[in-house]
């Protein structure tokens, strides 16, 4: 889960990480009294919103409302302004890119900081390395003190206590939060000290299951900025389904990603496009595959539906149960080609026979007919 | 012999009470895996497939010979029983489980690596060493014994290219599925390495996918130490950009992860790229001299 910029700054503040004074307008909010100068700062969850326009000073020499619904008509990245967090302005002397995250080839979490911080991290980092540091951090040990005077030496920082009490207090969100990403870009340096410019915050939502006040209040905080409806997360993992739509006929759906990915290129070498994927997890069941055939069903494009099934964990008999539950429910005359083999194969392949449903046991065989069919149509 | 795994492997289930660790155990203990114990807090005293069960770790090894272990643990739990198979110095573990929390894998992770324990996984389907020994959840119909090790990140399609090795009666040492990503104990490179030391493989295939870097490190490693042949085969060639398929690791980030840069890495190494599954079976007869 990504968090908007405000809400990074709560957490932020709450760890007693410098951020300016300010506050949040939401869309048909009524602005009244603002003392210049301000800065008003759209939210959202998209980066680059700074170079589109997303971020506007108010000197108090034009109209603040203008501004502000200049703001609100943005869309940048297919993404509304629907909020705007209004900031004192503050004297900046220099800045600096810290953050904390895990360096995943290496199952180890890394402090990375940056001479100089701002909008184009991610190129400075290309084009200049030895501006960037990265700092491995053993999880048992965490940060340690000398780590922190290393970085402190390589930025030239001069209030050694305010800098080290800022990267524990980091590390303290990174792990109490289970975050995979706690930035700050930039970090500046003013007259008064330090103070986070901006709050970039993603949280693990694999580990919901030990914050789930924490995590469900900052969803309905994101869901009203988006003007969604508050929806409770369910206890358990929602399912497994990664839906991704593209844009041929042919519907994919297979239960492991391997597999998939495998389907996709095959069906490609057959001359066939596919509409859209959907991967179940190799951990799955009868309601997944029926909810997984209805998504690829309910697109219009679909001409031909293939099922990849190869289970190990995955049983055959559930996913039997699943199809034969569509073709019940639904009279969707789409036609669908199944391969099916692996755990319990002999009992689905059994229960698909009773169903007077085909089933193929080569995949070459079942992605032929499906291409030919998408073809035809 | 075949690599991490043989006739000699005694093994520890975790979570055999669970739905997914009673029928696995059952498939296992089948095809002829040596079970002798398992662990489900809150449940000693039953059995599961004859198999009897304890409440920690430390009361199975106490009882039971054990150098293997297996775990179908839940995301909540899954370090809690890691952090206890390290402990109780079993060397080797099978993770099975997907989707346990970062800061939970990583630790899981580091300890393992100052107790030296290797750990397969997290999210593996495990391995199968056909005839001797399967520890995991490969269909074992699809397999037979044989000489080509096979090494895969997803499960999925070490069952495929399994399968279609079988029915074309080419058999395999051992074949290994190490996790979809984006965290990994054991690596394709470990697992190569094991390979080009194994008597019994004498040809190795490796079914990687787009995403990260770990093919890229296999190629410069079967450069330098590889004399085996090694046929490949990368899934995702047609895969969209910037679009997460499944696997949390098979992504394509700008540059980084794509089927080209791998191809083109292991093709230098001098690995033979299949374009699908029948052309890695038309490519070992072609070594074999069929």
């Amino acid at each position: 889960m990504r968090l908007y910029e405000f809400q990074g700054k709560e957490i932020f503040k709450k760890y007693g990480i410098p951020v300016q004074s300010g506050f949040l307008i939401h869309k048909n909010d009524e602005v009244k009294n603002l003392t210049p100068p301000l800065v008003l700062k759209s939210q959202l969850l998209v980066g680059g919103r700074g170079k589109a326009g997303g971020i506007k000073i108010w000197d108090g020499n034009t109209d603040a409302l203008r501004i502000i619904n200049e703001l609100f008509s943005l869309k940048i990245k297919g993404e509304k302004v629907r909020a705007i967090l209004a900031l004192e302005k503050v004297d900046i002397l220099r800045e600096i890119y810290l953050s904390i995250t895990f360096n995943r080839s290496k199952s180890t979490p890394v402090l990375i900081i940056g001479t100089s911080g701002g909008m184009d991290i991610e190129e400075s980092v290309r084009l200049n390395k030895e501006k960037i540091h990265f700092v491995e951090i053993d999880p048992f040990l965490e940060i340690l003190e000398y780590q922190i005077r290393f970085v402190a030496k390589k930025l030239n920082i001069d209030n050694y206590l305010e800098f080290k009490n800022i990267i524990r207090a980091v590390y303290k969100i990174f792990k109490e939060y289970d975050a995979t990403l706690v930035e700050i870009n930039p970090l500046a340096i003013t007259p008064g000290g330090f103070i986070a410019i901006d709050s970039k915050v993603n949280l693990d939502d694999q580990s919901y299951f030990r914050h789930e006040e924490l995590f469900n209040k900052l969803r309905e905080e994101k869901q009203f900025i988006q003007g969604k409806k508050y929806v409770h997360a369910s206890k358990t993992k929602e399912d497994t389904i990664t839906y991704v739509p593209l844009s041929g006929n042919i519907g994919v759906i297979s239960d492991g990603a391997g597999t998939g990915l495998f389907t996709l290129d095959l069906i490609n070498e057959y001359g066939g496009k596919v509409a859209d994927f959907c991967e179940m997890g190799g951990i799955t069941n009868s309601e997944v595959m029926l909810k997984s055939l209805k998504m690829v069903a309910s697109n219009q494009s679909v001409k031909s539906i293939l099922v990849v099934l190869i289970g190990g964990f995955n049983r055959m008999d559930d996913m039997a149960e699943g199809i034969i539950k569509f073709k019940k429910e639904l009279k969707n005359d789409v036609p669908i080609f199944i391969r099916m083999c692996g755990t319990k194969e002999e009992i689905g392949k059994e229960l698909m026979k009773k169903a007077n449903i085909p089933v193929y046991d080569n995949l070459n065989v079942a992605v032929e007919k499906a291409v030919k069919k998408a073809m035809e149509n | 012999m075949s690599i991490l795994i043989n006739k000699n492997t005694k093994v520890l289930v975790l979570g055999i009470t669970g739905k997914s660790g009673k029928l696995q155990t059952e498939i296992m203990k089948r095809y002829g895996t040596n079970i002798v114990a398992g662990v489900t807090p809150g449940k000693e005293g039953k059995e599961v497939e004859g198999v009897p069960v304890y409440d920690f770790v430390e009361e199975a090894v106490n009882k039971h010979d054990i150098n293997a272990a297996i775990s179908f643990v839940p995301p909540p739990y899954a370090k809690d029983s890691c952090i206890e198979v390290i402990e109780n110095n079993i060397t080797f573990l099978v993770l099975t489980t997907e989707q346990i929390p970062e800061h939970d894998v990583v630790e899981i992770m580091k300890y393992a690596e100052n107790k030296g324990t290797r750990i397969l996984g997290p999210g593996s389907a495990g391995l199968i060493s056909p005839g001797k020994c399967k520890l995991g959840v490969h269909p074992p119909n699809m397999y037979k014994e044989g000489h080509i090790g096979v090494i895969s990140k997803s499960g999925a399609l070490s069952y495929e290219v399994g399968k279609t090795l079988t029915e074309n009666g080419i058999g395999q040492s051992t074949v290994v599925a190490i996790g979809g990503g984006p965290y990994w104990g054991l690596t394709q490179l470990n697992i190569i390495k094991s390979f080009q030391e194994d008597d019994e493989t004498k040809m190795i295939v490796l079914l990687g996918e787009i995403g990260g870097t770990m093919e890229e490190d296999a190629a410069k490693f079967i450069k330098e130490k590889v004399n085996k042949p090694v046929i490949a085969l990368i899934v995702g060639k047609s895969a969209p950009k910037g679009k997460s398929l499944g696997h949390a690791g098979a992504i394509i980030e700008g540059n980084l992860g794509t089927a080209e840069s791998k191809i083109n890495a292991l093709r230098e190494a001098g690995v033979y790229i299949a374009k699908n599954h029948m052309d890695i079976v038309e490519q070992i007869r072609k070594i074999e001299g069929k």
